[in-house]
C-alpha cells in the first residue's frame, strides 16, 4: 500500500514519455517494472508526484549489429533475458546475472534498465519510518546518518546492489541514454557516481534506452557469482562478474575485467588485480593472487549484517572461483 | 479391539479444498460494511516518560471517528502469566512511560488508511527520554536503568528481575567432587521471530451488547478471556469467531494491544474496526522468541555417566513479563527430563530489557537448552574417548522411569530413539571422518546428534477441552470443538478420531470449530496438547454418541448392549451380523421412543486430572504432565571451509509421539520443525541497535527459502505399543523437534570442521573465525613439536 | 457500498490535504475472464483492487512490499507480485487468481497434488505458491529440481520446509512421486 496520492500518465510513445518527464513541472519518475520504485514509495523514501508509466511501450527484441554487438532494450524484462535462448547463447554472463536477481516474480516484472536505476540500500532505509528512524537521513533529504552518526552531510554509505551492473561493466557494455538532446552513450562503468545520494550519473530528464554489449572476442571467458546466505530471493552480500580474454596461444591473458558489486556505493573494478593478469600466462596461482589483490583493493562497506572482514574473505574466495571458471571457459574447458 | 480404519492413516486435510481454492476465510478476508481502519501510534523511544499526549488535532481531522489513549481504557492490566506471584503487569496502552520502541500509546479509527495515517501524525506526545538497557546481564547490574522494580521475592541484589525459577535435587558440589571430569561452558542464542505469513489482523464489531471479533489467533478462549477482562465485559458479551489462521508458531497467543484497540474503538464508534499490523510493526513492536544465555557445568564419571549438572539461565525477556518467567521455568524441565542426573541444580532469571515483549515460540526455550547441553555432552564424550551415541545411551532415561517431580515417562523410550537414529543415519560410521582422513576440496561433511524431551498439554488456562458430537438424522455427525486449526491439522485429526469411534466416513463428519459462542471451551493450539487433550475429548464425545446409538438399538433390536457394535453407519449384532440398524433408523427410533432425544455425545479431557493446579513457576515443584515425548535427531551438514558457509543437507528424526493419528501430518510437523531449526542454525536473526529493529522485513530477516530445504526422514519408534487397546495414546509432535536437530547441527558443524560454536546462528564469519583460530592453534602445536624435537636431538 | 463510501471519503481527505484532487482513473480489468470496470486511484495496488473492490479474497497479502510471494497472481501468464503492481498498469492484461484454478467446482491436478502431498498447512502461502507453480508448469512440462527451486524461490512458506511442495510439483508433472495422503 502506498499511503499518499500521486498522478499517473501512461504515454503511448517514448517521445511522449520523455516530454512528460521534462515538462510536467513536478517531481516525476518513470515507472517500468516498479519492483524497486514502488516499495521505495511505500516506505516514502521516494515521493514522486507523478509516475510516467512505460507499460504501454513494448521493448524491442535483442538485435545483433553488423559489428557483432548486441543491442538490448532497457525495457526488457529480466525474466525474458534469462530465458532467451539468444541471450543465453550470445551473452551468457548477462543471462546469468539476470537469473540471479530477486525471486522469479521480481524478474518477471523488473526491467534491465530499472535494475540499473535501482536505489541504494541500507538497513535503516529499507523500512517504514513511522516510529523507527523517523527523522529523515541524508539519503532521504534530512540531516543525519543512522548507521554512521559521524558522517558529514553529503556522505551516505548505503550500498548499490544491482546484480546486472557488474556483468554489464565486465562485458564492456555501452549504455545508451535518451535525453533532451537526443541520445548519448557512455560505458556502463561511467554510469555510477560513487556517491550513494545520487548513485547514477543520469539526469532526472533522461532515461536508459538500451544497452549495447560488444561481440565476445575469441578466447573469451566469463564468470559470475552472487553471494547470499540463502541462495536466492534476497539482495547480494556481494556479487562479482569477471571476463577474461586469452591471446591466440590460449594461455596469455590479453584482457581482464574484475567487477565487484553490492559492497559499495557503486560497482567497483579491481584495476590493479586486472593489471596483474594482463600479459601473463594464467595459472591457478596467479588467479588466486589476483583474487587476493582484488579483495584487498576493494574496501567493502559493511552492510546488511555482514562485516567488512567477512565480505573481504567472501569476495576473495569467490573471485578466485569465478576467475577459475572464466579461465576454463576461455580455454574451452566449460561453456 | 477391532482394526483401526481412520486413525493411524494419512487422510487428506479437511480444510484442504478451502485452502487451495482461496475459499478459506482468514481474519482479513472478513468484510463488514462501514468498517473503519484502525492504526496504532507507537513509541519512537526505547525508554521514556510520557509527559503529555495531545490528541485534539487528530480528533478534529475530518474522517477520524475515534482516538483512544490509556485514559479511554478501564486501566485493567493483563499479562501472559497471571498468578498471585506474577500478577498481570501490562496495560493495553502505555501509561506514564514507554519501555520499548513500538510500544502502543494511542489508537485511531478513521474512514480509510490514509486518514488514519494522517491522524497518527497529528497526535502530539511529549517525551522525557530515560536511559535504556539492551543487554540482559547489564540490566541485572544494580546500577542499570530500572525498567521495572525487581520481583520482591528475588533475594539477589539484581536489578530488573521479572522472575526467577529454581529447581534441583541432590548435592551438586559433592557430585562435582566425585566426578572424573568436569567442564563448564556458556552458550548464547540470537533473537528470532516466528515468521507467520499472515499478519496480525483484528476485526472487531460492537453491536450494542455483543462484541464480535475475528482475529488471527491460536487460542480463541484465551483471547476471549483477556479481551473481556480488559474491556470489563462478561465473557458472554465477547464472541471470537472462527477464521482460518495463517501460521502462529507461538506468536499469536496472549492478548495484543491492537486487539483491544480495535474492540474499544468499535465500542466507541459503533462501527466495525479493522487493524492490520504491517510487517515492520510485527518485527519491531510485536513479540519475538526469547534469547537465552545458558551456563552449564557438568560432572561425569569416567564412563560418561552424568553425576552432577548445574545450570544458570538468563532470559532477555523484553520490557514486560510476557512469557519470560515461563521460559526460565520450562528451561528447567527441558534440562531434567531426558537424562538421569543424581545431583542437579538449576536457576533461571527472567530479566527486563528495553526490547519488545517476548512470546512463546515453537519449543519455548527448549532449542537453546538442548543446544547447550547436547553440545557440551559431545565435548565431554570426546574428552573421555566415548562416542556420542554411547554417552547418550548411558544417561538416557528408560521407559517407566519416574522423575523426581513425580512425573512418569511411561512408555517414552529415549534409548530406542537414540539407537534407531544412530542406525538409520549410520552415524558411528560417518562420525569423525572429516577430521580423521586427509580431505581434498573445500567442502566438508559432518554428522551430529541431539536429543530432546517435550511435554504436551500442561495445565494452562483454560486447562481443558470439551467436545460435542451431534448426530444428524441421516446418520452423519457434526462436531462442535473449540480447537483452532492453525495449520497443524487439528480439524482433520478430530474428524479422524470421530469417524473411528462412530464408524462413519470422513465425509460424514463436519466440524464447527473455534467459535467461542458456538463451541465448547478448548485449550487452544498451544502447550502442544491439542491432539492429546481435544483429541481425547473428541474420542469421548464420539464414544458417548456411539453408546447412545447402541443403547437405542439394543432396545429396538431387543439384544443386550454388549452384543452390539458399530460399522459403516450401522449398529449390528456381533452374534448375528445380519441383524443391523442404520444410524438413521436408530436416530428416528431415539426421537420416537426416548422423548425426542436427538443423540448428542459429550466429551471432555484435561491433562493430569488428579492434579488441582499447574506446578509452581518459581520452585518448579508439582507435577508437570503425563506426556513426555522424546526424540533423537541426526543432522548431516556441509561446510565450505573457505567461505564458512554451512548448510543442513539431511535430517533424521526419530521421535516418540505416541500413536500418530495421521502419519503424513506428523511428517509435515517434522519437516516444518527441521526447516525452522535450520533457520535458527544458519540464517535467522532479528538485528537490533539500541532497541530499534534493523531488519523488519523478509529480505533482511532471512527465513529459509526453497533453496534451503533439507532432506528430512522421520520414524516413530513405538507405534505398536501405543496402539494396544483404547485409547490410541497420543503425545506431542508439534514443538519438540526444533531442538535436538539444532544441537545436532552444531555438533555436525564441529564434526565437519573441528570448530565448536557456542552461539547461534552458525554464521559464515563465525565458522571462518573458528577455522582460522584452529589453524593458528595447529600451527603453534606444530611449532612446539618441532621445537621439542630439536631439543631432543643430541 | 463500503468501497465507494471509503473511496469518496479518501478523496475528500486527499483534497483537504493536498489542495487538489488527484485524478482517479476508470479502468477495465480482466480478472479470471470477467471484465470489471472500476474507478481507482493510481496509488492502488492490484492486490487492493482484487481483494477490496472485486472481493476475491483468495489472493493473500502478507509483506505488502514484494518480498514473500503470498500475493502472486498471473498477469498475462507471468507470475507477478500484486502487492507491488499498480492496478492501473494491468489494463488490457489477463489477470488470473487462485479462484480460477478449480473449474466447475473440481480441483485441478496441481491443487489435488498439493493436498495429496501435504503441501498445505496453514494455507496462507498456498494461493501464491499455486500461482507460481502454475506458471512454472506452463513453462516446463517436467521441471527439474533446480527449475522448481528457481520457479518457487520467491514464495516463502514457514510451515512445510518446502519438501512437500516440491513433491507436489513432481507428482503433478508425473515424475515418479506418488500421493502420500488419501
Amino acid at each position: 500500500m502506498i499511503l499518499y496520492d500521486f498522478d499517473y500518465e501512461r504515454p503511448g510513445t517514448l517521445q511522449e514519455a520523455m516530454s512528460l518527464l521534462r515538462n510536467s513541472g513536478v517531481d516525476a519518475r518513470l515507472l517500468a517494472g516498479g519492483t524497486d520504485l514502488l516499495p521505495n514509495m511505500r516506505v516514502q523514501n521516494l515521493k514522486p508526484a507523478l509516475l510516467i508509466s512505460l507499460g504501454a511501450i513494448a521493448p524491442m527484441p535483442p538485435q545483433a549489429g553488423e559489428d557483432g554487438s548486441i543491442r538490448i532494450d532497457a525495457l526488457s524484462r529480466l525474466a525474458d533475458l534469462e530465458n532467451s535462448d539468444f541471450i543465453r547463447r550470445e551473452i551468457p554472463l548477462l543471462a546469468e546475472s539476470a537469473h540471479a536477481v530477486g525471486g522469479n516474480q521480481i524478474r518477471q516484472s523488473a526491467t534491465l534498465g530499472g535494475n540499473l536505476c535501482q536505489e541504494t540500500r541500507c538497513l535503516h532505509l529499507n523500512q517504514e519510518h513511522d516510529y523507527q528512524f523517523a527523522a529523515p537521513c541524508y539519503k532521504r533529504g534530512g540531516d543525519c546518518c543512522y548507521p554512521y552518526p559521524g558522517n558529514k552531510p553529503g556522505s551516505c554509505w548505503s550500498v548499490y546492489m544491482s546484480d546486472t551492473a557488474p556483468a554489464l561493466i565486465a562485458l564492456g557494455a555501452e549504455v545508451e541514454i535518451l535525453g533532451e538532446e537526443g541520445t548519448r552513450s557512455v560505458p556502463a562503468e561511467r554510469l555510477f557516481s560513487g556517491n550513494a545520494l545520487t548513485p547514477l550519473l543520469i539526469a532526472r530528464s533522461e532515461m536508459i534506452r538500451s544497452l549495447i554489449v560488444p561481440a565476445a572476442p575469441a578466447g573469451f571467458g566469463w564468470g559470475y557469482h552472487k553471494s547470499t546466505l540463502r541462495g536466492g530471493l534476497e539482495f547480494a552480500m556481494a556479487n562479482m562478474a569477471v571476463t577474461l580474454r586469452l591471446e591466440d596461444d590460449g594461455e596469455t591473458c590479453a584482457a581482464a575485467r574484475i567487477v565487484v558489486g553490492a559492497v559499495s556505493e557503486g560497482p567497483l573494478r579491481a584495476s590493479s588485480a586486472e593489471r596483474k593478469l594482463v600479459g601473463k600466462a594464467l595459472t591457478a596461482e596467479l588467479l588466486s593472487e589476483a583474487a587476493d589483490d582484488a579483495s584487498d583493493e576493494i574496501n567493502p562497506l559493511p552492510h546488511h549484517g555482514f562485516t567488512r572482514n567477512y565480505l573481504r574473505e567472501n569476495i576473495r574466495v569467490y573471485l578466485r572461483r569465478t576467475l577459475t571458471a572464466a579461465l576454463e571457459r576461455a580455454s574451452g574447458g566449460i561453456i | 479391539m477391532s482394526e483401526l480404519n481412520f486413525v493411524g492413516k494419512s487422510f487428506k486435510r479437511k480444510d484442504g479444498p478451502d485452502k487451495v481454492t482461496g475459499r478459506a476465510v482468514y481474519s482479513e478476508d472478513v468484510k463488514l460494511p462501514g468498517t473503519l481502519i484502525g492504526r496504532i501510534l507507537r513509541s519512537p523511544h526505547p525508554h521514556a516518560r510520557i509527559v503529555g499526549i495531545d490528541t485534539s488535532k487528530a480528533r478534529a481531522l475530518p474522517g477520524v471517528k475515534g482516538v483512544i489513549t490509556v485514559e479511554d481504557t478501564k486501566g485493567v492490566k493483563h499479562g501472559f502469566v497471571e498468578t498471585p506471584r506474577y500478577p498481570a503487569d501490562q496495560e493495553v496502552l502505555a501509561r506514564g512511560k514507554v519501555v520499548h520502541v513500538g510500544e502502543e500509546i494511542a489508537a485511531v479509527a478513521a474512514v480509510d488508511a490514509i486518514t488514519a495515517q494522517r491522524a497518527l501524525a497529528l497526535i502530539e506526545v511529549e517525551y522525557e527520554i530515560l536511559p535504556a538497557v539492551f543487554d540482559a546481564e547489564r540490566a541485572m547490574d544494580p546500577s542499570a536503568p530500572e525498567i521495572h522494580p525487581s520481583h520482591p521475592k528475588v533475594k539477589e541484589e539484581y536489578a530488573n528481575i521479572g522472575g526467577k525459577s529454581e529447581g534441583g535435587w541432590g548435592d551438586v558440589e559433592r557430585g562435582f567432587a566425585e566426578s572424573h571430569y568436569v567442564r563448564e561452558d556458556r552458550f548464547e542464542s540470537q533473537v528470532r521471530t516466528h515468521g507467520y505469513l499472515e499478519s496480525q489482523v483484528t476485526l472487531a464489531h460492537w453491536e450494542g451488547d455483543k462484541l464480535n471479533v475475528w482475529t488471527s489467533s491460536m487460542g480463541n478462549f484465551v483471547k476471549r478471556a483477556k479481551l473481556a477482562k480488559t474491556l470489563d465485559l462478561p465473557y458472554s458479551a465477547v464472541r471470537i469467531h472462527k477464521t482460518y489462521v495463517g501460521g502462529t508458531f507461538g506468536g499469536k497467543i496472549d492478548l495484543f494491544s491492537h486487539e483491544y484497540c480495535a474492540a474499544r474503538l468499535s465500542i466507541l464508534t459503533g462501527r466495525p474496526v479493522r487493524i492490520v499490523a504491517s510487517r515492520e510493526e510485527i518485527f519491531s513492536a510485536f513479540r519475538h522468541a526469547q534469547p537465552l544465555i545458558v551456563e552449564v557445568k557438568t560432572g561425569v564419571k569416567k564412563d560418561g555417566t552424568i553425576l552432577a549438572q548445574q545450570m544458570r539461565v538468563i532470559n532477555d525477556a523484553g520490557a514486560y513479563r510476557g512469557s519470560g518467567v515461563v521460559v526460565v521455568f520450562l528451561a528447567w524441565g527441558f534440562t531434567m527430563a531426558p537424562y538421569r542426573c543424581p545431583n542437579l541444580k538449576y536457576e533461571g532469571f527472567s530479566v527486563y530489557t528495553n526490547y519488545s515483549v517476548r512470546a512463546p515460540q515453537r519449543g519455548h526455550g527448549c532449542p537453546k537448552v538442548r543446544f547447550a547441553i547436547e553440545s557440551q555432552l559431545d565435548m565431554i564424550a570426546e574428552a573421555l574417548g566415548i562416542d556420542p551415541i554411547a554417552i547418550r545411551l548411558r544417561n538416557a532415561r528408560q521407559p517407566g522411569e519416574e522423575l523426581p517431580n513425580g512425573d512418569n515417562v511411561h512408555n517414552g523410550n529415549l534409548p530406542a530413539c537414540i539407537r534407531m537414529a544412530a542406525e538409520k543415519s549410520e552415524l558411528l560410521k560417518k562420525y569423525g571422518q572429516a577430521r580423521k582422513t586427509p580431505q581434498t576440496g573445500h567442502l566438508r561433511r559432518g554428522i551430529g546428534i541431539g536429543i530432546s524431551a517435550y511435554f504436551g498439554g500442561s495445565l494452562v488456562y483454560p486447562n481443558s477441552s470439551g467436545v460435542m458430537v451431534k448426530m444428524n438424522d441421516d446418520g452423519s455427525a457434526i462436531v462442535l470443538t473449540g480447537a483452532i486449526d492453525v495449520g497443524q491439522g487439528s480439524e482433520t485429526i478430530i474428524a479422524q478420531i470421530v469417524a473411528e469411534e462412530l464408524a462413519v466416513g470422513m465425509d460424514d463428519v463436519k466440524l464447527i470449530s473455534s467459535d467461542t459462542d458456538a463451541t465448547p471451551q478448548d485449550i487452544g493450539a498451544w502447550v502442544s496438547g491439542m491432539t492429546y487433550i481435544t483429541g481425547n475429548a473428541a474420542r469421548q464425545a464420539a464414544g458417548n454418541a456411539r453408546e447412545k446409538l447402541i443403547q437405542v438399538a439394543a432396545e429396538q433390536m431387543k439384544v443386550p448392549v454388549e452384543d452390539l457394535w458399530v460399522e459403516n453407519k450401522e449398529v449390528f449384532n456381533r452374534r448375528h451380523p445380519e441383524q443391523r440398524m442404520s444410524y438413521a433408523q436408530v436416530f428416528a427410533a431415539s426421537v420416537a421412543t426416548r422423548r425426542g432425544d436427538t443423540i448428542v455425545g459429550e466429551g471432555f479431557w484435561r491433562t493430569m486430572r488428579d492434579e488441582p493446579t499447574h506446578p509452581s513457576l518459581a520452585t518448579t515443584k508439582g507435577r508437570w504432565t503425563e506426556n513426555y515425548a522424546f526424540s533423537a535427531q541426526v543432522a548431516e551438514v556441509e561446510v565450505d571451509i573457505e567461505t564458512g558457509e554451512a548448510k543442513l543437507v539431511k535430517a533424521y528424526t526419530v521421535h516418540d509421539c505416541g500413536f500418530p493419528i495421521n502419519p503424513a501430518l506428523v511428517k509435515g510437523q517434522v519437516d516444518g520443525q527441521v526447516s525452522m531449526a535450520l533457520g535458527h542454525a544458519f540464517l535467522e536473526e532479528v538485528l537490533t541497535k539500541n532497541g530499534y529493529t534493523l531488519n523488519p522485513n523478509w529480505l533482511d530477516y532471512r527465513m529459509p527459502t526453497i533453496h534451503n530445504m533439507a532432506a528430512s526422514e522421520d520414524a516413530d519408534v513405538i507405534t505398536e505399543e501405543y496402539r494396544v487397546g483404547q485409547p490410541y495414546r497420543t503425545k506431542e509432535v508439534g514443538e519438540g523437534l526444533v531442538s535436538g536437530i539444532l544441537a545436532a547441527m552444531g555438533n555436525a558443524v564441529y564434526d565437519a570442521t573441528g570448530v565448536r560454536l557456542y552461539s547461534t546462528p552458525f554464521a559464515p564469519d563465525r565458522i571462518l573465525d573458528g577455522l582460522k583460530k584452529l589453524q593458528l592453534k595447529q600451527a603453534a602445536e606444530i611449532r612446539e613439536t618441532t621445537t621439542e624435537m630439536q631439543w631432543s636431538q643430541p | 457500498m463500503n468501497h465507494l463510501h471509503s473511496q469518496a471519503a479518501e478523496d475528500a481527505a486527499g483534497q483537504a490535504h493536498n489542495g487538489s484532487k488527484r485524478r482517479s482513473r476508470c479502468i477495465a480489468l480482466n480478472i479470471n475472464g470477467e471484465l470489471h470496470e472500476i474507478t481507482v486511484q493510481p496509488r492502488k495496488m492490484l492486490i487492493e483492487v482484487i481483494r477490496e473492490t472485486v472481493g476475491l479474497t483468495g489472493t493473500k497479502g502478507s509483506c505488502l512490499s514484494g518480498t514473500c510471494g503470498a500475493c502472486t497472481v498471473l498477469l498475462s501468464g507471468r507470475p507477478v507480485l500484486s502487492c507491488i503492481t499498480l492496478a492501473v498498469e494491468c489494463e488490457g492484461k489477463e489477470i488470473r487468481t487462485v479462484e480460477d484454478l478449480a473449474q466447475g467446482g473440481k480441483l485441478n491436478a496441481l491443487q489435488e497434488a498439493f493436498l495429496d502431498q501435504g503441501a498445505v498447512q496453514c494455507g496462507f502461502c498456498t494461493p501464491g505458491m499455486l500461482m507460481s507453480a502454475t506458471a512454472l508448469l506452463e513453462r516446463h512440462e517436467k521441471p527439474s529440481l533446480a527449475q522448481i527451486k528457481k520457479g518457487l524461490e520467491g514464495n516463502l512458506c514457514r510451515c512445510t520446509g518446502y519438501n512437500a511442495i516440491v513433491d507436489a510439483v513432481l507428482q503433478v508433472s508425473d515424475q515418479g512421486v506418488l500421493p502420500v495422503m488419501k
